[in-house]
């Protein structure tokens, strides 16, 4: 700034004139102006002082020695690119063909002799005023650079450094512009389920990533607190229809990886088709857009379906944006899919997708510069288990042993009840609710995570098995747990009777607490003293496929199924 | 010139044709195009016939156009995107949102 300021006061000019007299009457025209003036009798010497001393103003005579006006002005243009020093050609040459050449060889006006004084002047003034108005844009630039490039750190900071798992999932983010359009988000579920979203927001820079944070925050936030995909996808797609104006949206694909289910769920929303890939670098699925872009309709279409598929462990979900299909070559050729698909396979064989990706897509663009954010994912559908140590489990010492047949009298700190009946028992996902009530009123516990998982079984048992009715055989085969899940869905639209009632009671203690869980459901019940025993069995086989009541052994104090099966009453209890 | 319209009166009819390129580039062009019409039940014509390439701001641009056509309960019908064109309407499921003729 204060270089500027002492700049202004004491503006520089250079005259370039192989006559000394032309350069005398100009410099005294110029000093009369306030300007300090140097002079060169020869182009090459104009270039020279030019660069030695980065003067306001040149004024250039056109025939000299050495070197001619027009040569002087282009090497001055070219070593100025980023400052614009007017330069006006004096001359007595009055033809179109100097006026054209002045022109073209950088030159900013032309003023022909003779002229008088006050014209010149004028002239001078003209020329400043443009000039001026260019040093203002450009420290305009340079401001709207620096809040963007601190509003981008601001923004990376709040979005992608508190993303789960970057070591398992591969990243790759190429801004065209410095905000990205782009946005990448990943979390884990408290059943240690990971929650993916790949999202690029119509066009790029600013204007585009102000939707990124709120959808950043809720779906963490929702993730976290163990809500379902389907109610994350409903939730992202209302706020951004409320917050963002018509023309600006999310094209996204949501996926959820569930090692324990070998299962994916996926929504895609207006990005290209995302894949999964085995292990040998095959094609195993391929999911179409099946909903328009987020924030475009208040509400998701009826019949809006996660698709649901089976996955091995080391199967890859890849999700991409259009950026990467789109790059074009200096030919004007497109990557396109058929291109993606060769280079993912590669990538899917050696173990690194996103670097093969993105390096086969800067070879193929080569020098093109690049249009669109490019964006792509690599989830693996393993690796992501965390076993249940039997340490999890409390076991308090014998004194204090256990009775949950007189738990129900005993003095509670607060109860919580919820029953779901009918259709809202398909809308309602009651674990977030149960969840939230405990963290307000007791605060955050690492111990939740364990209640989240304990509760999330009992309740879907009692939902699956005991109002729909669904049988746990058949999750058995290869396809499984993609067939029950559809056949769930089906039966959930379905339901307009049937009830599951949820109550908590929290029991502080000395040297830690204790929640007790009662669960009933409309259902019929099962045979729990045969389920029971083959627990046991599962147990001492160490090969259980049914994971929910063997987890929830492992978890609880005690769990005990009574009626014929449709009330459950659990316990967990912890130190501190 | 990239954006040209018709108005065919007799049908209520607003017929635009974008050429080349739709993208944010004639976002001024293209709203200009419609903002002034303003009967009632108009059915706007999207004509992409001889449109080459569409991104996603122009996919912004025609909700915009949907916006101004259902404030005059009227409606949006597009014609003849080219296959590439057609791909990125059937990406952002355009179908379910307003008529696409082919």
């Amino acid at each position: 700034m204060v270089a500027d300021t002492d700049k202004q006061d004491r503006k520089l000019a250079l005259v370039v004139d192989d006559s000394k007299m032309q350069c005398m009457v100009l410099a005294v025209l110029l000093k009369e102006e306030g300007y300090t003036v140097f002079t060169a009798n020869d182009g090459a010497r104009g270039v020279s002082m030019y660069i030695k001393y980065k003067p306001d103003l040149v004024l250039m005579d056109i025939n000299m020695p050495v070197m001619n006006g027009y040569e002087a002005t282009r090497q001055i243009k070219s070593v100025s690119r980023n400052s614009l020093c007017p330069l006006i050609f004096i001359t007595s040459m009055d033809t179109d063909q100097a006026y054209i050449e002045s022109i073209e060889a950088g030159g900013d006006g032309i003023l022909v002799r003779p002229f008088s004084p006050e014209v010149f002047k004028a002239k001078i003034k003209s020329i400043q005023r443009i000039s001026d108005l260019y040093g203002q844009v450009r420290s305009l630039q340079q401001e709207q650079q620096i809040d963007a490039e601190l509003a981008e750190q601001m923004m990376s900071g709040v979005i992608e450094s508190r993303n789960f798992a970057l070591d398992k999932i591969g990243i790759v983010k190429q801004a065209a512009a410095l905000f990205s359009g782009d946005i990448q988000l990943t979390a884990q579920r408290p059943n240690g389920d990971v929650n993916v979203l790949l999202g690029d927001f119509t066009g790029h820079g600013l204007r585009s990533s102000i939707g990124a944070i709120p959808l950043a925050e809720t779906f963490r936030a929702m993730t976290r607190k163990g809500f379902t995909l389907t109610e994350i996808v409903t939730q992202i797609n209302r706020q951004l229809y409320d917050l963002l104006p018509s023309d600006l949206f999310l094209g996204a694909a949501f996926v959820t990886v569930s090692e324990h289910d070998k299962s994916a769920y996926i929504l895609n929303a207006g990005l290209p088709d995302a894949y999964i890939f085995g292990v040998s670098g095959e094609i195993k699925h391929q999911i179409a857009s099946s909903h328009p872009p987020m924030g475009v309709l208040p509400q998701l279409l009826p019949n809006t379906n996660l698709t649901v598929l089976t996955v091995d462990a080391d199967d890859r979900i890849l999700l991409i944006s259009d950026g990467i299909v789109e790059a074009r070559n200096e030919y004007g050729e497109m990557f396109e899919f058929d291109r993606f698909e060769v280079s993912a396979s590669a990538g899917v064989i050696v173990g690194n997708v996103s670097e093969r990706v993105l390096n086969d897509v800067m070879e193929f663009c080569h020098s093109m510069p690049q249009e669109d954010d490019i964006s792509l994912i690599d989830i693996p559908c393993g690796g992501w288990t965390t076993k249940i140590k039997a340490t999890d489990k409390t076991i308090l010492p014998h004194r204090d042993k256990f009775d949950i047949d007189t738990a129900i009298n005993l003095p509670s700190a607060w109860r919580w009840q919820l029953t779901l009946s009918g259709s809202r028992l398909a809308k309602v996902n009651p674990i977030p609710m149960a969840l939230s009530q405990i963290n307000e009123i007791e605060g955050d516990s690492e111990h939740w995570q364990n209640l989240y998982t304990i509760l999330t079984e009992l309740f879907v048992n009692s939902l699956d098995h005991g109002v729909l009715e669904l049988s746990s055989k058949l999750k058995s085969s290869a396809e499984g747990f993609a067939l029950y899940f559809k056949e769930r869905e089906l039966r959930l639209a379905d339901l307009k009777s049937g009830f599951v009632d949820i109550q908590l009671s929290y029991h502080p203690m000395e040297d830690g607490g204790r929640v007790i869980i009662y669960i009933t459901d409309s259902g019929r019940g099962f045979d729990y003293e045969k389920y029971q025993e083959k627990i046991q069995q599962g147990m001492a086989d160490k090969k259980f496929s049914g994971r929910g009541l063997l987890v929830l052994e492992q978890l609880c104090e005690s769990l005990v199924y009574r009626g014929k099966g449709t009330v459950v009453e659990a316990s967990y209890v912890w130190n501190v | 010139m990239p954006i040209t319209t018709r108005e065919l009166k007799d049908v209520n009819q607003l017929v635009i044709s974008i050429e080349e390129r739709f993208d944010f580039s004639v976002h001024q062009k293209f709203r200009d195009s419609y903002i002034n019409v303003d009967t009632q039940n108009t059915q706007f014509v999207l004509d992409l016939a001889l449109t080459t390439y569409m991104d996603s701001s122009a996919l912004g641009m025609i909700l915009l156009l949907k916006d101004h056509a259902e404030n005059f309960t009227g409606s949006v019908v597009i014609k003849k995107p080219s296959e590439t064109v057609n791909k990125i309407l059937e990406i952002a499921q355009f179908h379910r949102l307003l008529t696409i003729e082919k």
